[in-house]
């Protein structure tokens, strides 16, 4: 086994086991997954991806997940791009390609960031390069890489990643022109309703992430066929009480770390406040309650960061913070 | 014509667009919704020109285009799983009325548990309402079956509304590339729309739907609503044929995939049919002779076209995405009923049931159907159905119950 570190501009890149994976052989078939939190763009990235791909003379497929989440919540989106008709639908349990929007995310089992393809998935990990890591298996490659440094720069906001991620995963896949993932950024950016001087920005972002990163080697189509080695299992009739859709055991929801969904942190000015008690009665999840001294108090476990409590302040009593990430 | 990446959902909305449906009645509902937007924006640019009105229910949506059909409008409606089912008495009162229009369904599972995921058991519930049933396997079929669904519906040798079906998520929201036909050519293909008769005018009034009290009239007019639902047989090949011509794409009522030799043919509806397609390529670079047969229309039920195709082959196969608690896969109670009319049976027959509520349909489950199939004796049984779950999934079915405080034990492998 060979390892290989390459170091660029903000850039680490590991590559562990290369050998024997060459380019893509005469077959090609990617899987990407992106995963983030909503409003980070996600979605977005992966049709910028499709729609650069589909630019390109490729055969492609994109598509979101939604559930009933909302802002912070974990989503992820995916495409599919072949040099064949693809002859795949839904989800990607087993990608080529992992884009992380959030590092975060790591830490979150529902997320469900590294499932599948262990050993062939390329990761990429947008965060702070140096932070310490949990075990992330043996990836083709790992990359590291400050996407929200380089949004922050272009436009002037940590959230909206969706150029850089589409233009990183663009720029792994290796299949994109430059050309067409600017016609790509703009075309899903007009469609999003965006005035000319944001999709300029966001077209500059997608640039240099694009720039900045290398292309990274897969393995074979016929290697990486998803749902290999698993079995079909027979089922067994159930107590009747016990096959309902019914959550039995009490109280399992407070070990859920939502805290972790917040982009941004509500933080309340205790010498201002007037103890009105209304963002107390207006957070939609009960995450703010009344202190020893009668002063609202919020619970950072569970408050998702939806800023509602801000909004309604009657005295705007209600400051942010931008949530620190590892 | 123009080549774009289209959701399935877009596609849906480009289908009404080219064929100039003037009327939408409106009722979103996910993971449809992104279709009633798209048509929402154009109505408001001066894209699509007519009426569209925003309704407080499914049931008020079905009962506005019902009526907007019968008075001669070209009318869309869409809408998805549980709207569907609130709709349903409406359906059955405007396929009575005999009124031509276009209902695009979102697949969507069926609460309880509620979900997003998609499987057709919203879709099947509404098959014997007297709509025609055109299922989509891609996002170029969706846009495709609504101009071929306006044609059927608007011939008057049928004059029923006709109802397409995409895969909610697997379609709906996901995108590839679509090729949308020129607007003048889908004007030669269609009637154009001021050119249809009106249902009413002032200066001569009539009256549609009414009460018929005795049961000899009543049966007369349902029965006339089977004979109008078979019509559609003839009046789809008619369609396909000149869809094909105009378009370069053909859409039969049963959809063949390396039928030709096959042994054991697999059964399927919807876009998991494309994940089929593969497991026949690789089951065929194996030298097993095996073909997928995909429903493509539901209602009126391809029953002469099953018997031939089904004819002869050794074993039969159906994946239902749907399930009939008590009976088990609808579709596959249907294909067993024309088995009974093929000259020479198939003596293998299996029922599975997969993909339900979002579930994919994963390599091992396919591998499962045909080892599955393959192995069985002549005229043995149980014929199923089989519930399809891999390992990995029970394991995480196991994980929830655990969560939700249930003895996995007992349900679970
Ligand atoms: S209302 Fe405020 S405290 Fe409650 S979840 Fe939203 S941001 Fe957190
Ligand atoms: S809404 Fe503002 S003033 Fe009222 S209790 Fe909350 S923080 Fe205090």
């Amino acid at each position: 086994m060979s390892t290989q570190t390459v170091r660029g501009a903000g850039l680490e890149q590991r590559s562990v086991n290369r050998d024997g994976f060459g380019p893509s052989g005469p077959s090609l078939r990617i899987r990407v997954r992106f995963h983030g939190r909503g409003g980070q763009g996600v979605k977005t990235a992966g049709r910028i991806l499709g729609t650069g791909a589909f630019l390109s003379g490729y055969h492609c497929q994109d598509f979101p997940v939604y559930g009933a989440e909302r802002r912070g919540a974990p989503v992820a989106s995916f495409a599919r791009i072949g040099n064949r008709p693809i002859d795949e639908r839904g989800v990607i349990s087993e990608p080529d390609l992992i884009l992380v929007a959030d590092a975060t995310l790591l830490d979150d089992p529902a997320a469900g960031v590294l499932a599948g393809n262990e050993a062939a998935s390329a990761l990429f990990l947008n965060g702070n390069p140096d932070a310490p890591l949990p075990d992330l298996g043996n990836r083709l490659h790992l990359i590291r890489w400050d996407l929200t440094g380089a949004a922050i720069g272009r436009l002037g906001r940590a959230g909206a990643l969706s150029a850089g991620l589409g233009a990183a995963a663009a720029r792994f896949v290796g299949i994109v022109a430059e050309e067409q993932l600017v016609e790509a950024i703009r075309s899903e950016f007009t469609h999003l309703g965006l005035s000319t001087g944001e999709v300029d920005a966001n077209v500059a972002f997608g640039l240099d992430v694009f720039r900045a990163l290398p292309t990274v080697s897969f393995r074979d189509v016929a290697e990486t066929e998803e749902g290999l080695g698993d079995s079909v299992v027979p089922m067994i009739p159930a107590d009747p009480l016990a096959g309902g859709p019914n959550v039995i055991s009490p109280g399992n929801a407070t070990l859920r770390d939502t805290g972790a969904w917040r982009l941004e942190r509500p933080v309340i000015d205790r010498d201002r406040c007037t103890r009105c008690g209304l963002c107390l009665i207006r957070c939609p999840d009960g995450a703010i309650s009344w202190d020893e001294e009668g002063l609202p108090v919020i619970d950072e476990q569970h408050c998702k960061g939806c800023l509602i409590c801000r909004q309604i302040c009657p005295i705007h009593g209600i400051g942010l913070e931008e949530e620190a990430r590892p | 014509m123009t080549r774009t990446m289209l959701t399935g959902n877009a596609a849906a909305a480009w289908g009404a667009r080219l064929a100039e449906a003037c009327y939408v009645p409106a009722f979103p509902i996910t993971p449809q919704t992104e279709i009633i937007e798209t048509l929402a924006g154009w109505f408001a640019d001066g894209s699509m020109r007519g009426r569209f009105v925003t309704l407080d229910s499914e049931h008020s949506m079905m009962t506005a285009a019902g009526a907007a059909a019968a008075a001669g409008v070209r009318t869309f409606a869409a809408t998805s799983s549980q709207g569907l089912l609130y709709a349903m008495e409406v359906l059955y009162t405007v396929a009575g009325w005999r009124v031509p229009f276009v209902l695009v369904n979102v697949s969507r599972g069926l609460s309880a548990p509620i979900t997003l995921g998609p499987d057709h058991n919203d879709v099947l519930a509404a098959r014997d309402s007297g709509f025609i049933q055109l299922h989509a396997e891609t996002c170029q079929e969706v846009l495709d079956s609504i101009l071929m669904a306006y044609r059927i519906a608007e011939d008057d040798r049928v004059s029923v509304p006709v109802l397409v079906n995409l895969d909610g998520f697997f379609l709906s929201f996901t995108r590839e590339p679509v090729e949308l036909p020129d607007p003048e050519e889908v004007r030669r293909f269609l009637a154009a729309p001021e050119s249809r008769p009106p249902g009413f005018s002032a200066s001569r009034p009539a009256a549609r739907g009414v009460a018929v009290l005795e049961g000899p009239t009543y049966s007369y007019f349902r029965y006339q609503l089977h004979l109008a639902v078979e019509q559609a047989r003839v009046v789809h090949e008619e369609a396909a044929e000149e869809f094909e011509r105009r378009f370069g794409r053909r859409h039969g009522m049963i959809d063949g995939y390396q039928l030709d030799d096959a042994e054991t043919v697999l059964i399927m509806a919807g876009s998991f049919a494309t994940k089929g397609r593969a497991a026949v390529d690789r089951w065929r670079a194996e030298g097993r002779r095996v073909g997928l047969l995909r429903l493509r229309m539901i209602r009126p039920w391809p029953t002469a076209e099953l018997a031939a195709a089904l004819s002869g082959r050794k074993a039969v196969a159906v994946l239902d995405q749907d399930l009939a608690p008590g009976l088990g896969g609808i579709l596959f109670q249907e294909v067993a009923a024309v088995l009974a009319r093929c000259p020479v049976r198939p003596s293998i027959l299996r029922s599975f049931v997969g993909g339900l509520g979002g579930k994919e349909i994963s390599r091992a489950e396919f591998d499962h159907v045909l080892q599955v199939t393959e192995q069985a004796g002549p005229n043995e049984g149980p014929v199923g159905p089989v519930l399809l779950m891999t390992a990995r999934e029970a394991e995480q079915v196991g994980q929830r119950l655990r969560i939700a405080g249930h003895v996995p034990e007992e349900a679970l492998p």
